[in-house]
């Protein structure tokens, strides 16, 4: 099999690339990477937004806009995130391959210097980004983190990840807080970037469709006009163990989410990592898991019920959703069936069946852009990058005695529960 | 015999073939050979819409419970020896269905043991096992299901804009009913629906992804034999072209109000050609999309985010309409300037430039999607069920002139036939 290197193209910069001809389209993204710093999350965060709105070639959201129109609808997608305890700030396009544009454009070159572009000459007045685009991507940021209290699945397992971390800045959101998006000025945002550029680890990838020369020379070129000299690689941390915490909100809702993270202690790059995923997917991973054979299936308590592990920092977290009465009733047979687990109750059909579940998905990595780009971000940290099919023969290995050594690990930390308002009928 | 025809696009540079199977199935296999993985949709005509019934030479009316093509759908994985899920969990798929206003599908994606993988999906679709103990199970899961969706924003603004829309037409209802319209399920209005909808003459075998046709016929030809099968009238009460009502609010646990504008169009139970088709989604580009005129005005008085603004046709037996949805501090300005600008189009037309973009635009997107064996499956089926074909919609978007466009703006987007919906915060 090929090895997937990651090559160095400045200090700290590395480039990615899979190009395959298979696909109709290409995708190029830059990933910046630093440390959480509370004090900067929210200006930094502003950055990929502020920037993907206009840039020095196309100085204008609209004039913008209609380049992609004319690059037959390509995509440029910027956000902030979260990766292990950095924030991550990403830039990504995505158009079709030149085969299929009209004209035979070279689709990789135009898609990659409008890249550019974006990230090293943002549309700047007298020296720093313009007053009004700011106004503008505050208000946008503001209302997405407004947005997120809207899908209730998805903000209790936030405020379940805010409590597990307690206060710590991997708790924190990768958009820092309404307030301090607020704050934030054009001249100590454009620092931002200046540092961005200078100090983040930088992580290109470039897949599909795609001439891998001429991306990785184009932004070699543009890093070699870069100091790089401050750089700094990143690590995360492990999260230390600590008593059990519960929290409960009532809000207008007719069903309730629950949400409980465990510790495992199993994150990148231990060696029983495998073992751990295939504890999770014979957890709740998968429609013959305990969790959905026994709570939805057995004891009809919810229409979902799964188990997700985050190989970073080694947390297991279940969710579901359920009527107020049936919250205990849920908690309880989830604690039981990991219970089980952990005494070794485990058959061999649930084995196999998690493990070819988990290889399916691994084998199906190489035939979607998107996926590619994930799988080989997610192993910024790691020390030798491994491709999918690499993956599914290591999970093929794990041993039962493995699986419930790795389930001993698992202890309970944080329980989230939004709930319905209470004196309401519904 | 069963007959096999090969339809190329030199657009895509691909083909697929269209097999009139001798059972009346007819099957699309769409061979992506560089693949990993393949995405199988073996899916029926018969929706949440389809409460109300004839069967040739039959003089009864039947009329089924709302919500019952999604419980039917649920309890169909179920068989006497077990459930399907199960049977998947010994190839690794990973299998799903889904059920819309007008069509259940059962699908699944494999890497590995395609062929057993289909066999199993054939094979359960086609053994229904409902009995008292079994359907009644299910009221918890599906209840949950329902309360979930009860408190999801997006859903609760789509389907209050359809109830105001709609008079009689069953698209007013949710797709899995209400907690009270699935207690009059029962395993005998369940087998009526089966033996009703799911004969072959009304289905869709789809396949996209690293597949070979001799083999799919082969498993074709043993799972399925002809069948005495008679025609079901499908009966809808006669829908006024008016709408109910040109506004409705509801309060619910979000953050900022949420809204969706929607113009009801003419809409009868043969869809429209793929010519008008194309030529409507490259309209809603010129109006809509982030390039546009109407978008930049929004944006830049604080009425719409980038995040959240978007616009669909959305069309099915007996429906159509356009549609604008998002969140918006001012909903009513937002409905204000839309129709403003619709009138503004309608006057002045727009530019050979600006029509051109938008097609160039919608192309680029319909190429791309082409790239995933999931999407091609399903495209392939839904369209299949509307009467259109894969490739000819693309060759259409291809071939729309400007004139085709300006028909449809034309002819559409009356303002006494919108309705606003809004969900505003408590």
């Amino acid at each position: 099999m090929e090895k997937i290197i990651r090559r160095s193209i400045a200090d700290g910069v590395h480039f990615l690339s899979i190009p395959d001809p298979k696909f109709k389209t290409l995708r190029i993204t830059m990933h910046f990477l630093m440390p959480m710093q509370p004090e900067l999350l929210s200006d930094r965060a502003l950055l990929p937004f502020l920037m993907g709105r206009a840039s020095q070639a196309y100085p204008d959201f609209t004039v913008l806009s209609q380049r992609l129109d004319d690059l037959y609808g390509a995509g440029l997608n910027s956000d902030a995130g979260k990766m292990g305890d950095a924030q991550v700030l990403s830039y990504s396009i995505t158009g079709i391959s030149g085969k299929y544009a009209f004209d035979g454009e070279n689709m990789s070159e135009a898609l990659g210097h409008l890249l550019e572009n974006i990230v090293f000459s943002p549309a700047f007045e007298n020296g720093v980004f313009r007053a009004e685009d700011l106004r503008q991507e505050k208000r946008q940021l503001c209302e997405m983190i407004d947005s997120e209290f809207n899908d209730k699945r998805v903000y209790a397992k936030r405020r379940c990840e805010e409590l597990l971390h307690r206060g710590s800045p991997c708790g924190y959101s990768a958009y820092g807080t309404k307030e301090s998006i607020l704050r934030a000025d054009p001249t100590q945002l454009k620092k931002c970037w200046e540092q961005m550029l200078r100090s983040a680890q930088v992580e290109i990838l470039a897949f599909g469709d795609c001439d891998v020369q001429a991306i990785c020379s184009l932004f070699a070129q543009a890093f070699s006009k870069v100091d790089r000299s401050g750089f700094s690689p990143l690590k995360t941390e492990r999260i230390p163990l600590s008593p059990i915490q519960r929290m409960e909100e009532q809000q207008d809702v007719s069903q309730c989410k629950l949400v409980m993270a465990f510790r495992s202690g199993i994150a990148q790059p231990d060696d029983l990592l495998p073992a751990a995923k295939v504890m999770s997917a014979v957890f709740g991973g998968t429609p013959s898991s305990k969790l959905f054979l026994n709570v939805r299936e057995k004891m009809s308590l919810c229409y979902y019920c799964s188990a997700q592990f985050n190989s970073l920092k080694g947390i297991l977290y279940v969710q579901s959703g359920v009527n107020t009465e049936n919250i205990s009733k849920a908690e309880n047979e989830i604690l039981h069936q990991l219970k089980e687990m952990q005494q070794g109750n485990i058959t061999e059909e649930e084995i196999q069946a998690a493990k070819l579940s988990m290889c399916n998905s691994l084998n199906t990595v190489s035939d979607s852009l998107n996926a590619l780009e994930g799988w080989y971000f997610s192993q910024v940290y790691a020390s030798e990058i491994i491709t999918p099919e690499q993956a599914a023969a290591e999970i093929q290995s794990v041993t039962k005695e493995q699986i419930q050594f790795a389930a001993s690990q698992v202890t309970l930390d944080t329980v989230y529960c939004l709930k319905e308002r209470e004196g309401e009928d519904k | 015999m069963s007959f096999t025809e090969k339809v190329v696009s030199p657009l895509a540079g691909d083909y697929y073939y269209k097999i009139h199977h001798d059972s009346g199935l007819v099957i699309y296999v769409y061979p992506k050979e560089h693949n990993n993985s393949t995405f199988a949709v073996f899916g029926t005509r018969f929706g949440s819409i389809n409460t109300k019934f004839r069967i040739q030479g039959e003089t009864e009316i039947y009329r089924v419970p709302d919500g019952i093509a999604h419980y039917l759908e649920h309890k169909l994985f179920e068989s006497e020896e077990g459930d399907a899920f199960s049977k998947f969990s010994k190839t690794g798929a990973s299998a799903n269905a889904y059920t819309s206003f007008d069509t259940t599908c059962y699908l699944f994606s494999s890497a590995q043991n395609l062929y057993e993988s289909l066999q199993i999906l054939l094979e359960f679709v086609q053994d229904p096992y409902f009995t008292e103990e079994n359907v009644k199970k299910e009221q918890g899961i599906i209840g949950q299901e329902i309360r979930m969706y009860e408190d999801d924003p997006q859903w609760r603004v789509t389907f209050n804009m359809l109830k105001g829309m709609y008079h009689t037409h069953p698209v007013r209802e949710d797709i899995a009913g209400t907690v009270d319209s699935i207690r009059a399920i029962t395993p005998e209005n369940l087998y009526l629906c089966y033996h009703t909808f799911y004969n072959l003459k009304n289905m869709v075998l789809s396949i996209a992804g690293k597949v070979d046709p001799e083999k799919v016929l082969e498993i074709c030809d043993k799972a399925f034999h002809q069948q005495e099968t008679p025609e079901v009238e499908r009966i809808f009460d006669r829908e006024p072209e008016t709408v109910c009502t040109h506004y409705v609010e509801q309060n619910l646990s979000v953050s900022m109000p949420l809204f969706q504008l929607g113009f009801k169009e003419k809409a009868g139970e043969q869809l429209i050609p793929v010519k008008q088709l194309a030529a409507r989604e490259i309209l809603l580009e010129i109006l809509a999309s982030d390039s546009s005129p109407l978008f930049r005005c929004l944006l830049d008085s604080d009425l719409i985010n980038e995040n959240s603004f978007d616009s669909e046709f959305f069309e099915g037996p007996g429906y159509g309409a356009y549609l604008f949805s998002g969140e918006s501090k001012n909903p009513r300005a937002v409905e204000k300037e839309i129709l403003k600008e619709l009138e503004t189009v309608r006057k002045e037309g727009f530019s050979s430039e600006t029509f051109l973009r938008a097609k160039k635009s919608v192309y680029g997107r319909n190429i791309s999607a082409l790239n995933s064996a999931d999407s091609v499956a399903n495209s392939m089926a839904s369209l299949a069920f509307s009467g259109r074909e894969l490739f000819a919609y693309l060759q259409a978007l291809r071939d729309v002139e400007l004139e085709a466009v300006l028909e449809q703006l034309q002819q559409g987007f009356d303002p006494e036939k919108r309705v606003l919906s809004v969900i505003y915060p408590e």
